[in-house]
């Protein structure tokens, strides 16, 4: 009985993976394609580079490319200063009102952050950021989800090696960067995995924000490049899409262990 | 030297529920070794805290070399600190633990090369200085905790129980190495723990704490020969100093108890002992044999005979004392220093 549950599982997670990855590896194999052999899944049908070529040039790609490296670095540098600097107030400074701030700060992660579309963008107009990597990139900076995995890595110090700290002659700022950062270094690696997966493929805010080539990310660019009036051909889309996606895709694949296991180490403590 | 080296006067730190400490007073001198002893939540290590300045007093002063630091911020005390989990920098190697402070403090490169191969000479871990904590053994983690005190020569260590998570035989030879490292360097040392062996064979002074309040302040000698309460009689010497109800013994009406140190009392013949016991246990240690004796007025009456000794529970035993071994205390425990002829 056991072992049949232990099969249907088995298949079910199986049927899951297929169903996952089914459009991806449509999207490979058609890449490689023409329109209408991808089309009728023509199996025997001759590999080609064409798409690639076709896509390529259609769109400043190289450019799309260097936005979105900048916007997902711009990201992380944020939220390691802000999320650092918060999440260690948060764990060991004690000041009145403290578990009232934090709370609101953890209210943030029951707001969908497309219901603040609006406000964020008149935000940014007003600021003079529209239009601009640092304006798409400002309103995930203060995450609050990283602010509460950065408390509760630092939770996690015990708390002899900050007084040790203090003892030898560290300030606040000595024992944060001497002690604190480098002791959470697998909780800032698991974050920074979420935050660039994250902020690769985020569209929405980026498509509203930007407005030229020269800030769009590569998400909007594939979306403005396979965008119906220019002609739907799923292959060059196809195509396109694969090189957006190659870098992230050969990262994860790279990185794969340590992946996981910063995740199962964030988790533990 | 008249002035006190460090000095603590009617010093308090009261929290909400716990149990802080009240009106210390301590003056130790330079060079010296100090044990601050005390069963667990005496207060011994909130002492030591507030000492090192990781607590601020309520109420008192401390001085240290004669500057008030009562406010001061650990790192102006001028004073190193090895912890009882030692505290070591899990990220960084030994050299890097032990020259942390110097790092912090900015001194020059060169200097500090010196200092660190100094430091691991004197405890024996030079060899080791790329290995990280976790790759050391328990033993060999307490000594870089301890280079780390005294790399940079600060006049003064507190240590915090820094034997507790050796295991016993080690905990012996780390005890004579700290012990010649103090006298070698010239410091002086704080020393908290809640092992009466440890402080009894350490220290030049021992400070004996409960319930937040210091008990008796002195040499071990002192504390062992004429302790100044009930509470330091029965806490200091193993087996610890029997407390016999006064009543029962004649002659003595001023005495509410009288203590009795287990070296001071002999076996006697039947008929001729001063009291009459039942024997509870025997406790075997090589050399000797401790016989738990039990009498309805007196505790912790132990016996100690030379050998191996069996001698079935329940059996009677007769034993006896000379009066000039005896110590005696009033009511509230106090060391009275004479009994008092005269009735109460």
């Amino acid at each position: 009985m056991n072992a049949f549950f232990r099969r249907i599982e088995m298949f079910g997670a199986l049927l899951l993976a297929v169903i996952w990855i089914s459009p991806l590896l449509f999207a490979f194999w058609a890449a490689f394609h023409t329109t209408s052999d991808a089309v009728n899944f023509n199996v025997a049908a001759p590999w080609t580079l064409d798409n690639f070529r076709t896509a390529w040039a259609g769109a400043p790609w190289l450019r799309y490319f260097l936005n979105t490296f900048v916007l997902v670095t711009v990201i992380l540098a944020g939220q390691f200063v802000v999320t650092t600097l918060a999440g260690f107030a948060f764990a060991k400074v004690r000041f009145p009102g403290r578990d009232l701030v934090f709370i609101l700060v953890l209210m943030q992660l029951f707001i969908l952050p497309e219901v603040l579309i609006v406000e964020n963008y008149a935000m940014v107009s007003r600021l003079g950021l529209f239009d601009t990597i640092p304006g798409v990139g400002m309103p995930y900076m203060a995450s609050a989800f990283g602010i509460f995995l950065m408390r509760q890595a630092f939770k996690g110090v015990p708390i002899e090696l900050h007084e040790a700290a203090r003892v030898e002659g560290c300030g606040w700022f000595g024992i944060l960067w001497r002690v604190y950062v480098p002791l959470a270094r697998p909780t800032y690696l698991a974050y920074a995995l979420v935050s660039v997966s994250t902020h690769w493929n985020n569209f929405l805010w980026p498509l509203i924000v930007t407005n030229s080539p020269d800030t769009r990310p590569l998400t909007v660019g594939l979306s403005i490049f396979g965008a119906p009036e220019n002609g739907v051909d799923i292959s060059v889309i196809s195509a396109a899409t694969m090189m957006s996606i190659a870098p992230l895709l050969v990262a994860f694949l790279v990185f794969q262990r340590q992946f996981v296991q910063a995740f199962l180490r964030a988790g533990i403590k | 030297m008249t002035d006190p080296f460090v000095h603590m006067e009617n010093v308090a730190k009261r929290w909400n529920s716990q149990l802080g400490v009240e009106n210390i007073s301590l003056s130790i001198p330079r060079g010296s070794f100090v044990a601050l002893l005390g069963p667990s939540g005496c207060g011994k290590s909130t002492t030591l805290r507030l000492l090192s300045g990781l607590e601020l007093p309520d109420e008192g002063q401390i001085t240290i070399d004669g500057r008030n630091v009562t406010l001061a911020a650990p790192s102006e005390r001028n004073l190193s600190m090895v912890f009882q989990s030692y505290a070591l920098f899990p990220h960084l190697s030994v050299a890097e633990n032990v020259v942390f402070g110097l790092k912090v403090r900015k001194v020059a490169a060169a200097e500090r090369r010196e200092k660190l191969k100094r430091a691991l000479d004197i405890t024996g871990l030079l060899g080791y200085e790329a290995r990280r904590p976790g790759e050391l053994s328990g033993g060999q983690r307490q000594r870089v905790a301890l280079a780390r005190a005294i790399v940079a020569n600060q006049p003064l260590c507190l240590m915090d129980e820094p034997l507790s998570n050796l295991d016993a035989k080690l905990r012996a030879s780390v005890r004579k190495d700290i012990k010649k490292l103090q006298v070698d360097l010239g410091i002086t040392v704080v020393y908290v723990t809640h092992d009466q062996t440890e402080a009894m064979s350490m220290a030049d002074m021992v400070v004996l704490m409960k319930d937040g309040r210091i008990q008796q302040t002195g040499a071990p000698e002192d504390l062992y020969y004429r302790p100044a309460n009930t509470f330091v009689a029965e806490f200091v010497g193993a087996p610890p100093m029997a407390l016999i109800d006064g009543r029962i013994l004649p002659g003595f009406p001023g005495a509410a108890t009288i203590g009795l140190r287990a070296e001071n009392m002999r076996l006697a013949d039947p008929g001729t002992g001063r009291l009459t016991c039942h024997v509870s246990e025997c406790e075997f240690l090589g050399s000797e044999t401790f016989i738990g004796l039990s009498h309805p007025a007196a505790s912790g009456l132990t016996v100690s005979m030379p050998g191996l000794k069996h001698i079935p529970t329940g059996e009677e035993m007769e034993i006896t004392f000379a009066d000039e071994d005896l110590h005696f205390f009033d009511e509230g425990g106090l060391r009275l220093l004479q009994p008092t002829g005269v009735s109460a």
